[in-house]
């Protein structure tokens, strides 16, 4: 028996993808670099519409969060179309003046960060449209704010540069801060100033690591493809990857590091929280994938039995905190940071299935994460609390909302059918295969403690009988369709995680086989792997204005 | 593209498609949600009969293509199909269209009729897709899934507190089987490169030794969860909480016994010693539960504690039978286990789907009436919902020649002779409790006077409930028979089932005949017809009490999770949340502070004031940096 049943009906789809990206070489990058600007022009439109109507307010966040979101998902379509097995494509170049420091606008995707691209453009434009309707007070700064915060996102993952990549993370990061310290629920100044304290610190230790990153392995430019044809000296290793450990780690809120997420989350608006746990997160967890592991191995073999027990701190430990909540949003903080600990694990296996499932656990975890946090909100205004022990019986008056609030619980413990589901997968089979095999019995253990923590949650919120009405019904359209769209996401990769998994599968092999002509210290063999696979230097666009 | 792939997708892919019309367009209209939902449970059943009447050659066959690969890990979507899944589907595809069918008179007025069919559509899916599925990973993708269709369907009257429990309880005890059951399985991917079912079996066959006991118990414990078996059998009866269908369909007849298919699917990935212990599991889950099942006046809840004893039989029938396989010779040999259970499996889904759906006649005509003590004299009232229960209960106690229990049964106690003492004794006496609370079930609601009002103005239910019944009773005699199956699984079920030879036949059939009789006898004489009490709780109140205790799996899960796992959880809370607060307070008002005294003491003007209060905050800095050191 022969399987022919491939997903033939998309092909007409990919060749004229394909078409059009061979007609205008330069049209793709063009849009990648639209993907992080129009946001930011839609914020300044907004800042000079003060006093206008609502409706064009409303017109132009739109616009601004929706653009964003369609190129994610044009460019995730061609680069699936034009069969770039993980490579660096849509590349744009744009010198500075700031050469001689290494730096220069330098953007472009390849299979690693295609899925948090994608990701980003989603939750964004979810978190968009939910804000829109969110009716708060000023809306309109708290729209500019989130479309800066949109675009940094963009930028974070596109960016090849990694002071670029550095700088769109601040971009995305200080708007955070004011969003909770002025949209934030009860005790926001508080939580706010802790946010700014901790996360700066953290991006501050990072700087620190990636500076000394650059210097240290005397790379020819600040950027990813340079750094990977560097070696770093052995003796230094140790100490860099230390400080990039505890940096990202802290931006990911990996345990001990972690205290920051939870009140955060709870504390802050649903489209900060949706953007910030959803999609600025990953920045550290990113960076550590991309730049710690493939540059400083031994480094990683230094750290990694500490990272181990850190991990198992952020599922067994932060699992049991999990357990214990009675806030609906503190327990989704809780559980974002529990869900974390499977992604430092994928990184900790490092092997190809880990990372890669890191990866798949980061792109589905964004989504998952941002659709609970837009239905805690919904729930919390339509009752006017989030405490779990006051709520119950929602499940009759509001069916749709349930439906969905069980169809982001199942997704987020891991049910198969949903992208999540992957990720877990193959980070436990990583696991298994790592220097210590029986770390794979605490990690599944997750699947028990998220299991009761999230069934939990759907039995007091929405089971039993309540006889009290809520406000405003089930949940309304302009609720419905961003939940719509990250089910969807989550759906498409949950039952095709092809869709994503080869070109991811591509980049990661690619970026061992780059790591494993290091180890050998034969250079050739590095510098020919890169000419090889990792891009075409002829396709980059470069600007020079 | 060759047919049986097509028909095999055809039938994976009809209920799914069904669900998502329910979804999408079915969810104010119950009607609608029905009509789609029977349509494709109907479409499964006609597909799999023509798969075996006309395009199955009766030859294992597989076909797959890639789902996901990173590095070294491949997983893949396939079938498999083989005499086992068929048999399965056979079962699946046509008890599982009968209770379709059923459902549509049992939840006519149902407020959520919607999601009761979606739900019952996506069950299908799910245990079609264990069926059918080429390899470990596929049936873990499809093994979660009913148990999330499992869920949905316990919660289908989340309103009420049993339901609201009993949902969460059947997720989380079967998620706790489902950890060693995802290590097994990566366990035996790591050990041969691969978990596709007939690769495996190739791999195993060319080095026996690569087989480890850890990994055949890892493996089976997804068969606790999922069969129900102990110490992970208790959410099986809190499950009756959801619609009888459900309890027919979901925890009688198919997606429990799916543990003992998987059995059947792996049968060579099992040591001697791992054999022996699954099926001591199997032995004293089956006696365990009888003894349980005598307490009980939930109609539901009987037939739930006989259904965890009979999967103990079927467990116990896979350990003892391939043990003995394994000390035989012949071809088949090493399928005798799973020939006896498989077979046993195949008749108690007949005889207990109508046994539940009969209940569920029973509880429909008695407004929802489910105690047995409340009922009596329902052979008169409804009397093709009685005859047929009846039959369901003669069929379950094994009567020799007449019931296809018997015939399964004594395949089990068969192989359980020949290869072990103590678990045949222990056997045979639940086959004799098990004729005898069931004969308790039907004398005391069945026979005498009613005694209720509930019980007194019950009537016949309407055809689309009793038709069901009448097509299982048939099954549910004639099962035995090889006939009564398609041609294509006749060779599988005349290979693989054992049969026992001569005077050792005769003894079996004996001891059937006096098991069976005796125990129903035992019951009449015992309880009498239409009694209005326990006699057991009255006259032999130790043994009651024993039965009563269900041997304190219940209470020591309830201490566990109230009393430890809950306050170890909240005072790991506790202690993050100290370090929250203490950070808290060190990085903002501890901040502030410092800067208000120091500020206070530059106002004093005194030098001696500021040197003092330098020191003073200079130890508050440090212990602010130690402390959050130690946070760090």
């Amino acid at each position: 028996m022969n399987p022919s049943f491939q997903l033939a009906f998309l092909d007409p789809l990919s060749s004229t993808l394909r078409n059009i990206h061979e007609g205008a070489p330069s049209l793709n990058a063009g849009l990648l670099l639209a993907s992080i600007l129009v946001p930011l022009l839609a914020a300044l439109v907004l800042m000079a519409l003060s006093g206008r109507s609502p409706v064009l307010v409303r017109a132009v966040a739109r616009i601004g969060f929706a653009i964003p979101a369609l190129i994610a998902l044009w460019l995730t379509a061609s680069y699936l179309s034009l069969g770039l097995d993980g490579r660096y494509a849509f590349m744009l170049r744009q010198p500075l003046g700031l050469e001689f420091l290494g730096i220069e606008f330098f953007i472009g995707l390849n299979g690693i960060s295609l899925p948090l691209f994608l990701m980003a453009g989603i939750v964004g434009l979810a978190a968009g449209i939910y804000a829109i309707q969110s009716g708060v007070e000023k809306l309109r700064f708290y729209l500019v704010l989130l479309l800066i915060m949109h675009g940094g996102l963009m930028g974070v993952f596109s960016s090849i540069d990694i002071f670029f990549f550095y700088f769109f993370h601040e971009f995305a990061l200080i708007p955070t801060f004011i969003l909770i310290a002025f949209w934030g629920r009860a005790g926001r100044k508080t939580v706010a100033i802790e946010l700014t304290v901790y996360l700066t610190l953290g991006a501050m230790i990072t700087l620190a690591g990636l500076l000394s990153l650059y210097f240290l392995s005397g790379a020819e430019a600040f950027n990813m493809i340079a750094l990977r044809n560097a070696i770093m000296d052995s003796a230094w290793q140790g100490t860099v990857f230390g400080l990039l450990l505890v940096g990202f780690g802290i931006l990911v809120s990996l345990f001990p590091f972690h205290s920051w997420a939870p009140r955060g989350y709870a504390t802050a608006p649903a489209p900060a929280a949706m953007l910030h746990a959803g999609v600025l997160k990953k920045f550290g967890l990113y960076g550590l994938i991309q730049l710690a592991w493939p540059l400083l191995p031994t480094g990683a073999e230094l750290w990694s039995p500490l990272l181990l027990w850190l991990a198992f701190g952020n599922i067994v430990l932060i699992g049991l905190v999990t357990m214990a909540q009675r806030d609906l949003k503190l327990m989704l903080g809780n559980a974002s940071v529990m869900h974390m600990g499977y992604a430092f694990l994928g990184l900790y296996a490092y092997s190809v299935i880990g990372v890669g499932g890191a990866v798949l656990m980061l792109f589905a975890h964004g989504l998952s994460v941002a659709l609970l946090f837009l239905l805690a909100d919904s729930i919390e205004k339509r009752t006017g609390t989030a405490d779990m022990d006051e709520l119950g019986g929602l499940g009759k008056q509001a069916p749709v909302l349930m439906g969905f609030f069980v169809a982001a619980i199942m997704a987020s413990i891991g049910l198969p059918g949903f992208a999540n589901f992957w990720g877990e997968l193959s980070i436990f089979v990583a696991l298994f295969q790592s220097a210590t095999p029986w770390a794979i019995a605490p990690a599944v253990l997750g699947i028990v403690i998220s299991a009761i923590y999230g069934l939990r949650a759907v039995a007091s919120i929405f089971f039993g009988d309540s006889g009290e009405a809520i406000e405003g019904g089930d949940l309304t359209r302009c609720e419905k369709v961003p939940a719509i769209l990250l089910l969807a996401s989550l759906l498409i990769v949950g039952f095709w995680p092809k869709t994503l998994s080869d070109s991811l599968d591509a980049a990661v092999q690619e970026s061992f086989a780059v790591q494993a002509a290091h180890a050998e210290r034969s250079e050739v063999r590095a510098v020919e792997a890169l000419s090889q696979l990792r891009y075409d230097e002829e396709s980059i666009v470069k600007t020079n204005f | 593209m060759d047919t049986v792939t097509n028909v095999l997708l055809f039938v994976l892919l009809t209920p799914l498609v069904a669900a998502t019309v329910i979804l999408l367009c079915g969810r104010q209209r119950g009607n609608l949600a029905a009509t789609v939902s029977v349509l494709a449970a109907a479409l499964v059943a006609l597909a799999s009969l023509h798969l075996f009447f006309r395009t199955w050659s009766g030859e294992a066959e597989s076909v797959s293509l890639q789902w996901l690969s990173l590095g070294e890990l491949e997983i893949r979507l396939g079938f498999y199909l083989n005499g086992v899944s068929a048999l399965m589907l056979f079962v699946v595809s046509f008890v599982g269209f009968w209770i379709h069918v059923f459902s549509l008179g049992y939840m006519k007025d149902d407020a959520a009729k919607a999601r009761f069919f979606g739900g019952l559509s996506i069950f299908m899916f799910s245990m079609l897709g264990i069926v059918v599925a080429e390899n470990l990973f596929m049936i873990f993708v499809f093994w979660e899934l009913v148990g999330f269709s499992s869920y949905m369907l316990i919660g289908h009257y989340f309103q009420q507190e049993d339901a609201r429990g009993a949902a969460k309880k059947a997720f989380i005890v079967n998620r706790v089987g489902d950890f060693g059951f995802l290590i097994g399985i990566i366990l035996v991917f790591w050990t041969f490169g691969t978990t596709s079912l007939p690769q495996l079996a190739e791999a195993v066959a060319g080095n026996p030794s690569a087989v480890t006991t850890l990994m055949g118990l890892l493996l089976f414990c997804g068969v606790l969860g999922k069969s129900a078996q102990m110490p992970l059998h208790v959410w099986l009866p809190d499950a009756m909480a959801g619609p009888t269908p459900v309890s027919a369909l979901i925890h009688a007849a198919t997606m429990v016994a799916a543990g003992v298919f998987f059995l059947g699917r792996t049968v060579f990935l099992y040591t001697p010693e791992a054999l022996e212990v699954i099926a001591w599991v199997g032995v004293v889950t089956a006696v365990s539960a009888a003894i349980w099942a005598f307490a009980q006046t939930d109609i539901k809840k009987i037939l739930a504690y006989s259904t965890l004893s009979q999967l103990g039989f079927m467990v116990a029938a896979f350990g003892l039978g391939t043990l003995f396989g394994l000390s035989q010779d012949g071809e088949h040999a090493l399928y005798y286990g799973v020939g006896a259970a498989m077979f046993h499996l195949t008749t108690h889904a007949f005889f207990k789907a109508l046994l539940f759906l009969g209940s569920g006649s029973v509880i429909h005509a008695c407004h929802h009436e489910q105690d047995i003590f409340k009922m009596g004299g329902l052979l008169r009232k409804m009397p093709i919902t009685g005859i047929t229960f009846a039959i369901g209960v003669i069929a379950i106690a094994g009567i020799p020649f007449v019931a296809a229990g018997f015939f399964s049964k004594d395949a089990i106690l068969y192989v359980a002779y020949e290869q072990a003492q103590i678990p045949f004794v222990l056997l045979a006496a639940t086959a004799v409790l098990t004729a005898a609370y069931m004969g308790r079930l039907f004398f005391i609601a069945f026979l005498g006077q009613p005694r209720s009002e509930n019980a007194e103005h019950a009537h016949e239910t309407p055809w689309v409930m009793w038709l069901p019944l009448v097509v299982l009773a048939v099954f549910s005699i004639g099962g035995g028979h090889l006939f009564f199956y398609p041609p294509t699984l006749q060779p599988t079920l005349a290979q693989i089932v054992p049969h026992p030879e001569g005077s050792l036949h005769n003894m079996l059939i004996i001891f059937s005949l006096i098991a069976s009789l005796g125990g129903l006898l035992f019951a009449l004489l015992f309880y009498g017809t239409g009694a209005k009490g326990d006699r057991l709780e009255r006259s032999l109140r130790p043994v009651w009490l024993l039965s009563r205790s269900l041997f304190g799996f219940d209470a020591l899960y309830s201490f566990y999770v109230k009393r430890i796992q809950q306050r170890l959880a909240d005072i790991v809370a506790f202690v993050d949340t100290l370090f929250i607060n203490g950070l808290a307070v060190r990085g903002t008002a501890g901040m502030a502070g410092l800067g208000g005294i120091v500020a206070r003491s530059l106002q004093t003007g005194s030098l001696h004031g500021y040197v003092w209060w330098f020191f003073a905050g200079l130890i508050l800095f440090w212990l602010y940096a130690v402390g959050a050191f130690l946070t760090f």
